[in-house]
């Protein structure tokens, strides 16, 4: 008997439930109906499916350029191409695969381990993701038609302007931003939503998952770091297509005000790619030592600080530009603050890996790989946050043995061992653990072999964005471990590519718990069906299925031949009213077209934005046009 | 069988029309975004006017007072209509309804109309220079996001006239409100920084 129906009330009422809940969250069928899914598992598969090959193409950018750098004189690609890498890697790295895969991995997780049957808002869900691909494929439109951007992944003015970049290709990078925050806003609203509103009952706040705090956490910084990123953008993008003023310093603009505005998206951005995976290694640490977390309450206010401190830290991006002293001696105390935040954490995991009962699962050994790795960055980064010392490395390769330690190590290698430990729950098969060790062990020498050395290479001078270098400059041997490094990466990743496609079809059968966890989503089945539970659980600790059986509860009186669930109180979570939530609809794909239409438009003409705007506001007319029987009625 | 515990929530409400419902999040998220992001423009407006001597630039006439604060009148106002609506949507009143999303739509509209009219005496537009664009940049969005709102309740009350509404539109009608209150606060400081902003920040000559 697995774990999910010890719980259930074992009644004859459970099969007419079960029955009303297939029929009433069953998927449309055909291409129309797969266009018009709304549940967040379908979703959350769609985000995590397209940014796995965004991960791809980035990776296949650094291959090349790696593969220039080999050694010294490289003729293989010339320097406008090698621009056009290093910008499309960063770009599609930082805002098409990082910060879209934590959504996808968050819009299926969270419901399930608040212990509900969907995000609170399932439509705009879907049209978060379709702008994200129509985001997707605008980006790569441009660099398949050769007019790639190349003018760095944080595309500075006046360099970027229209003097010194005509074309296009910077106007695409522009509005793919618009794309994708658009997307980033859409999860943030629908996440917090989900977690403040629809939590189990009995969830108060400090019996949530870690997993879910990072989230909230996460989801509030891009609420307040992507308008930012909003108005740079659109700022640069006016500049080139109507004229404007605003950051170009031939026509009186402020260039310099574009860095600020840009940063104080940028760094917070750091923190939304790595506070998720914060999240990771939380529930993985818990699920494989077998034992309650050290520290919760430390944990959560570290997250928190994090995410304040975060907003205070964009002007050591800065650091050479002509600023005021007093300003730079500020940003590098709350720079270096934010290793004591981190270092709670790092020390709480270590408690709880010390004393529990561990099992070295892979997913234990990406979580050690990334306290080794993370660790290694994040003293670089108190290294970098010391003005001289940034003024000496800066635009340098330590700058970016730095960040990659930080975004591989704090993100990715989380990331993996997420895909290791989630892996039955989306499938219902465990990951091959034998390859899984290999998979890990050639990922860890591989990022290491590629990073390390660029520490080194950084220290002696070489500038960052260089597409060669001459033989007496003595770079040659470091180059070429770092290359070699990124081939044994490359090599990792096919053998992860592989142990997925094997054991979705031939992994070993996971049930429900395969590793024993405490959080809700391991009660659901594996992979859930679309409404996730037969009966909504309740929370009545910290560590829900770890608690007797009789010690447990579920959510009975939902009417289940509509897709209803349960809303909860912000703090306490209890129970406070019900909620019918839309089925699938085809007017999210409808409203992204139309989005999309004034968007990719208006890099042409100005007067597509205007169009846009009319078709876009019909589409949400018909999206929000009341369908009869009008729910829900008073019952 | 089992003994497990059970929730029975049979009993509690199919819907709540108040800031318990998730919908009333998702519009407060939207407040959020949208005034951070108004935060910011202010903030780069200030930053460009500081690097210069002379705001506005030779050229640009100081914009004109009178108008734009005399359409603060019909703005505030109809945050009246508004609050009518949102009671008259808790309560399932639908002349109330009607009649506060009316009165919210027609005030709105005399004050877009003067804000209209106002923008043709401005000797400037965001072509011109640094000035003209920060400037612009305030009233384009705005006015788009209030246009945008503006629509939304005329089709909510083309709803409730039609009939065609239940809790969900009702739902809809109240949290309209919130960003209805939003936009209007938060064109006060954007008028103050607009139209005394070069008054307040004098040119040093």
């Amino acid at each position: 008997m697995t774990a999910s129906q010890d719980i259930y009330p074992q009644t004859e009422t459970l099969a007419r439930d079960v029955d009303q809940l297939e029929r009433s969250w069953r998927h449309p069928r055909g291409v129309f109906g797969w266009l018009s899914y709304t549940t967040h598992q379908a979703i959350g598969t769609r985000y995590i499916v397209t940014a796995f090959i965004m991960l791809l193409a980035g990776g296949i950018e650094a291959l090349m350029m790696r593969t220039q750098l080999m050694h010294s004189n490289n003729g293989y690609l010339g320097p406008e191409r090698y621009n056009q890498m290093f910008t499309t890697h960063g770009t599609t790295m930082m805002f098409l695969f990082a910060v879209p895969m934590m959504e996808g991995m968050a819009i299926y997780l969270v419901p399930l381990m608040c212990g509900t049957r969907n995000v609170a808002f399932p439509r705009l869900n879907a049209f978060g993701y379709w702008m994200y691909l129509f985001g997707v494929l605008f980006l790569y439109w441009g660099v398949f038609t050769n007019a790639a951007p190349d003018v760095g992944w944080f595309a500075y003015p006046p360099l970027s302007g229209p003097q010194f970049t005509p074309g296009k290709s910077t106007d695409y990078w522009a509005q793919m931003i618009t794309f994708t925050e658009v997307s980033a806003l859409c999860v943030a609203a629908e996440i917090i939503a989900t977690i403040l509103k629809m939590r189990a009952p009995g969830m108060s706040l400090n019996r949530m998952p870690l997993y879910v705090w990072s989230l909230l956490i996460q989801s509030w910084m891009i609420i307040f770091a992507m308008p930012a990123i909003v108005v740079a953008s659109s700022y640069l993008l006016s500049d080139r297509t109507v004229a404007t003023h605003f950051v170009n310093p031939a026509e009186g603009g402020d260039p310099l005000l574009y860095q600020h505005i840009f940063w104080f998206f940028g760094h917070p951005e750091v923190y939304i790619i790595f506070i998720p995976a914060l999240g990771f290694v939380s529930a993985i640490v818990v699920a494989h030592s077998g034992r309650e977390l050290v520290g919760y309450t430390a944990m959560v206010l570290a997250q928190i600080a994090n995410g304040f401190i975060a907003f205070g830290l964009w002007v050591h991006h800065m650091f050479a530009t002509d600023l005021p002293q007093i300003g730079e001696a500020y940003f590098t105390a709350s720079s270096m603050m934010i290793a004591i935040t981190s270092g709670v954490q790092i020390f709480c995991w270590i408690a709880t890996l010390w004393s529990g009962r561990l099992r070295l699962t892979t997913a234990l050994h990406f979580v050690y790989g990334f306290i080794a790795i993370f660790v290694l960055g994040g003293l670089t980064g108190v290294v970098l946050a010391s003005v001289p010392l940034d003024l000496q490395v800066h635009d340098t390769y330590f700058v970016v043995a730095h960040f990659h330690y930080v975004l591989i190590g704090g993100a990715v290698f989380p990331l993996f061992g997420a895909f290791y430990h989630w892996f039955p729950k989306f499938t219902g098969r465990l990951m091959n653990e034998t390859l899984g060790r290999v998979n890990f062990w050639v990922l860890f020498v591989g990022f290491n072999l590629v990073f390390f050395p660029m520490h080194i290479l950084g220290l002696k001078g070489m500038p960052r964005r260089i597409y060669t270098y001459s033989p007496e400059m003595g770079w040659d041997h470091l180059n070429l471990v770092a290359t070699i490094g990124a081939w044994v990466i490359a090599i990792g990743g096919v053998l992860f590519m592989v142990n997925f496609l094997w054991s979705r079809k031939n992994g070993q059968l996971a049930g429900n718990n395969p590793w024993d966890a405490d959080s809700l989503e391991w009660a659901a089945a594996s992979p859930p069906a679309n409404y996730n539970f037969e009966y909504l659980p309740a929370a009545t600790s910290r560590y829900p299925l770890w608690v007797a059986r009789e010690d447990r509860a579920v959510v009975t009186g939902t009417r289940n031949e509509r897709r209803e669930v349960l809303v909860t109180t912000l703090m306490d979570a209890k129970p406070h009213h019900r909620y019918v939530l839309p089925g699938p609809s085809i007017w999210p794909l409808i409203a992204a077209i139309c989005v999309t239409t004034g968007f990719a438009g208006s890099v042409f003409n100005a007067w597509y934005i205007t169009w846009g705007t009319i078709i876009s506001g019909l589409a949400l007319v018909g999206w929000f046009w009341p369908k009869r029987p009008l729910e829900p009625a008073d019952d | 069988m089992t003994e497990v515990r059970t929730i029975d929530v049979s009993g509690l409400k199919p819907y709540d029309i108040s800031s318990q419902a998730p919908l009333w999040w998702g519009q407060f998220m939207i407040v959020f975004i949208e005034g951070t992001m108004f935060g910011i423009l202010i903030a780069a407006y200030f930053y460009v006017r500081l690097r210069m001597d002379v705001w506005p630039p030779p050229g640009d006439q100081f914009p004109h007072r009178t108008l734009p604060t005399l359409e603060l009148i019909p703005l505030i106002l109809s945050c009246v209509g508004s609050y009518w609506a949102s009671e008259a949507a808790k309560k399932n009143d639908r002349a109330g309804m009607i009649g506060g999303m009316a009165l919210n739509v027609v005030l709105a509209g005399i004050a877009l109309w003067m804000r209209i009219v106002e923008w043709h005496s401005l000797n400037f537009n965001w072509m011109t220079d640094a000035h003209g664009s920060y400037v612009w940049a305030f009233l384009g969005l705005h006015t788009f996001d209030y246009i945008g709102d503006l629509a939304f309740t005329a089709v909510l009350l083309l709803l409730v006239l039609i009939g065609r509404y239940g809790p969900k539109q009702r739902l809809g009608v109240h949290v309209d409100s919130i960003v209805w209150y939003f936009l209007v606060a938060i064109w006060i400081p954007i008028y103050v920084v607009i139209y005394w902003g070069p008054v307040i920040v004098r040119t040093q000559q």
